[in-house]
């Protein structure tokens, strides 16, 4: 049976999102949802982020604007103008979602804020991403990645502890805020089509990010505790181990847990120390199901001599020795990989998780990933390249909107698109 | 709009952990009725969690994680692996719309009672898989955590100094990220249903998921060659963008500088130094060649002030910045967040009133509607009897055979 259905084909969403905002719409556009991009004419300033192609800082090649709008149609128009506002409720009037990512208060000020937007359409959706929120003290707050990553109480406990507190390596607020943005936009649509009634949809960052270290929250609430940044160790309950460990040519992840939870790895690990013939004082424990690290009877320097072996053991091996043999022998260790080991890992390839994509811009095709999900009825694809600036202009103001070419060139020379 | 968004809709619940209990907690808060399946012979993680002193070894219902995880949820006791369970689950698959499992890959496959024989029994079940690896391939029965996601999605490959270790934040990711794509998943799934009539089976890996948030990376490596790698709190398009200490016991403040706009705006509120002139910070290359001693420059600055104080200066001129907030400052002050109610005050029978997370997308006319997360198989008897429809003779039996366990 052939499958060329997505969950939302048939649906169209206009998206006026920075960087802030682009997997939102960039996830609605992998589940069919016709996704256009209203750029400003002369194209998005989030172009200019990079990595770019070449290193060359040149409007189509940014990688990160690339990288985020897979499958999306461009259009260029100026809601800074009367004409292009005009032109964009015309637009409102035929279409599903607005996605926006702009500073609180910005669309209203231009006279596109969501009650005018929903007296247009009132059907329509409009999912609003911004740092804050919409509404309180911090409403009018500059936000960023970092700012927000602070604010939220993720950067306090990233880091090493003789250095300032850290960021995450990607931009992982960004792409949570998104997934939750993407979820709040399919629920309200989900409603829509009982009651016929649009809503906004508002999402705010800082809060998005601060439920992620929710156990800490609790351990403030209930213990008036505070779990601090703690490098290559992780604070659980009362004790603290390492989860990250060197070995011969990089890093590995490999939680040392006590009880259930840890019990087939830490097995699987004493064994490995035994045969490699370092000094085993996991020997110590018989009953690892049984094996609390919180109980008062395990010693630090126990623990200590533990993960001094451990340490060993990794340090005697490559990545994929580790991967390969940790594998066979159930110790459920996992390589630290860097982008050169994702594109290879098997696993992956299996599920045919890559997807090859040609961009204009880009000599030879690039691999991107293909799916957030699979699905046995629907195909929910990474499909097609992000848009160069104004390219679909021709099919949405000639075709659909019925503008002449003189008028389509009068407001190029105006500005407008 | 007084109904939650999903009002109506009927959840048979498997999940566990982190994954699988948010995917429901989803779900259950946004109105949909969710019937938590558990037993106390394979206790979920959260039941056993002891970070707080509250909790104790053996009691299953005074985990404050478990409660923030499972909201709004009905709890059903039920031990899979009692063949007289298999009557149960049947009724519950007729009565369900929806299926969210996240057990280890072919486990419900062993106990008989997977997506090809739920579809048997309602062929237009949604059901929802989801799992470290997904559920196809040579690592698909491997078990997975959190880190396994950061791992291998390239995040600790780039969170850190780059002349130390990678490093993470002790707060999950994937795990909380995937339940988002889930439910998403879910959703739009009930939506195709409505219009096609068709259900479906999905798909989910939390390593797939968390690679998309590094896209970038991979094709910078792809088309230029370029490893990225641990760089601190520098990014290539911003200067200062960093964490400066501030008075008091490790205080930080984070700035981000984007533009020339916003360096002019920042050097007003420094007063203008003499060292803001100097050549080498002039412009944004030029800074990001001088980035130490940038930082040192500012961090004097900075130490004569609280964080908060720079935060507020800072905005006040239009410059991004932010305190590193710690979970103090966040559950006792911040008030953007207590706006927001950010947290819901629930009364738990054996831990007392505290804050429940509440859904951070805010649909502005349909309301979530949040209640307690169940004690162990608090609802056993109300399910069997009230929703599927067993008589008491019936139910007293089973319990006897301890299905309810």
């Amino acid at each position: 049976m052939a499958i060329f259905e997505s969950l939302l084909s048939g649906y169209r969403a206009l998206d006026l999102t920075n960087e802030k905002g682009f997997v939102c719409g960039k996830i609605l556009a992998a589940l069919g949802v016709e996704t256009i991009k209203v750029e400003p004419p002369g194209g998005d300033p989030a172009r200019n982020i990079p990595p770019f192609l070449n290193g060359k800082p040149e409007i189509n090649g940014s990688l990160y604007w690339l990288a985020y709008n897979t499958d999306k149609r461009s259009i260029t128009l100026s809601l800074e103008l009367e004409r292009g506002r005009a032109l964009f409720k015309k637009l409102v009037t035929q279409c599903d979602f607005i996605i926006e990512s702009f500073e609180p208060r910005y669309l209203d000020s231009i006279g596109l804020g969501y009650t005018t937007l929903t007296k247009i359409n009132p059907r329509i959706i409009l999912t609003s991403i911004t740092s804050f929120g919409q509404k309180g003290p911090y409403s009018g707050f500059k936000g960023s990645e970092l700012v927000v990553s602070a604010m939220s109480g993720i950067m306090s406990t990233n880091g090493d502890p003789d250095r300032p507190p850290l960021r995450e390596g990607p931009d992982t607020v960004y792409f949570e805020s998104n997934a939750a943005a993407a979820l709040g936009t399919v629920m309200a649509h989900y409603v829509r089509e009982k009651t016929g009634e649009g809503q906004q949809v508002d999402v705010s960052m800082q809060e998005v990010a601060v439920k992620r270290p929710s156990s800490n929250l609790l351990v403030w609430e209930f213990d008036k505790r505070l779990i601090k940044r703690a490098g290559t160790v992780r604070t659980v309950g009362a004790r603290s181990t390492r989860w990250i460990w060197e070995c011969k040519d990089g890093y590995i992840f490999w939680s040392f847990m006590g009880g259930k939870p840890g019990a087939q790895g830490n097995r699987a690990m004493s064994k490995w120390i035994d045969d490699d013939g370092i000094e085993n004082p996991m020997r110590a424990i018989t009953n690892w199901e049984e094996f609390d690290m919180a109980a008062q009877d395990v010693s630090k320097d126990l623990l200590d001599a533990q993960q001094e072996a451990i340490s060993q053991l990794f340090s005697r091996h490559t990545k994929k020795e580790i991967t390969e043999e940790g594998l066979k022998r159930g110790l459920n260790a996992c390589a630290v990989n860097n982008t050169s080991d994702i594109l290879e890992n098997r696993q992956l390839k299996a599920r045919d998780y890559w997807v090859n994509i040609n961009s204009p811009e880009t000599h030879n095709p690039l691999c991107y990933p293909k799916y957030f999900f699979l699905s046995n009825q629907t195909e929910n694809f990474v499909g097609s390249a992000a848009p160069v600036a104004g390219e679909y202009n021709s099919v949405i103001y000639r075709d659909e909107l019925k503008l002449t070419d003189r008028e389509i060139s009068d407001m190029e020379a105006s500005g407008v698109i | 709009m007084e109904q939650p968004a999903l009002e109506g809709i009927k959840v048979l619940d498997f999940g566990w952990a982190l994954v699988g209990s948010l995917t429901g907690k989803h779900l259950a808060d946004n109105g949909a009725k969710v019937i938590r399946v558990e037993s106390s012979t394979r206790i979920d993680l959260s039941r056993t969690n002891r970070m707080v002193k509250i909790s104790s070894g053996n009691n299953p219902d005074d985990k404050p994680w478990y409660t923030h995880l499972n909201t709004s949820k009905l709890g059903l006791a039920l031990n899979l692996k009692n063949p007289r369970a298999k009557s149960i689950i049947t009724k519950l698959i007729q009565w369900a719309d929806v299926i969210n499992e996240n057990f280890t890959p072919g486990t419900l496959n062993k106990l008989g009672i997977d997506y090809n024989f739920a579809k048997t029994i309602k062929p237009d079940i949604i059901m929802l898989s989801s799992s470290a690896y997904g559920q196809t391939g040579p690592m698909a029965y491997e078990w997975g955590v959190d880190g396994t996601g950061l791992a291998m999605s390239g995040y600790l490959d780039q969170t850190g100094w780059p002349d130390r270790m990678p490093v993470g934040a002790n707060a999950p990711f994937g795990d909380v990220v995937l339940p988002y794509i889930n439910a998403l998943a879910i959703v739009a799934a009930l939506d195709y249903k409505r219009r096609n009539g068709k259900g479906q089976y999905i798909d989910t890996s939390m390593v797939e998921v968390c690679i998309h948030s590094n896209t970038p990376s991979l094709l910078d490596f792809q088309a230029n060659n370029h490893f990225r790698s641990r760089n601190g709190n520098r990014i290539d398009y911003a200067s200062p963008h960093g964490a400066f200490p501030c008075k008091g016991d490790d205080r930080w403040c984070t700035i981000a500088v984007f533009n020339e706009t916003e360096w002019h705006a920042f050097c007003r509120v420094i007063g203008n130094p003499a060292w803001t002139k100097d050549t080498r910070f002039a412009d944004m290359k030029s800074r990001k060649q001088n980035e130490d001693e940038l930082e040192n420059l500012i961090s004097q600055w900075t130490s004569q002030y609280t964080d908060y104080e720079v935060m507020y200066k800072m905005q006040t001129a239009g410059v991004p910045a932010g305190v590193i907030q710690t979970m103090a400052d966040i559950v006792d002050r911040d008030p953007q967040l207590r706006e927001r109610e950010f947290l819901l005050p629930i009364k738990n029978p054996e831990l007392g009133i505290f804050g429940h997370p509440t859904p951070a997308y805010k649909l502005t006319k349909t309301k979530a509607r949040i209640g307690h997360a169940p004690s162990m198989g608090e609802h056993t008897e109300y399910v069997c009897i009230n929703i599927l429809g067993l008589s008491d003779e019936e139910f007293v039996e089973l319990m006897r055979e301890n299905v309810f366990e």
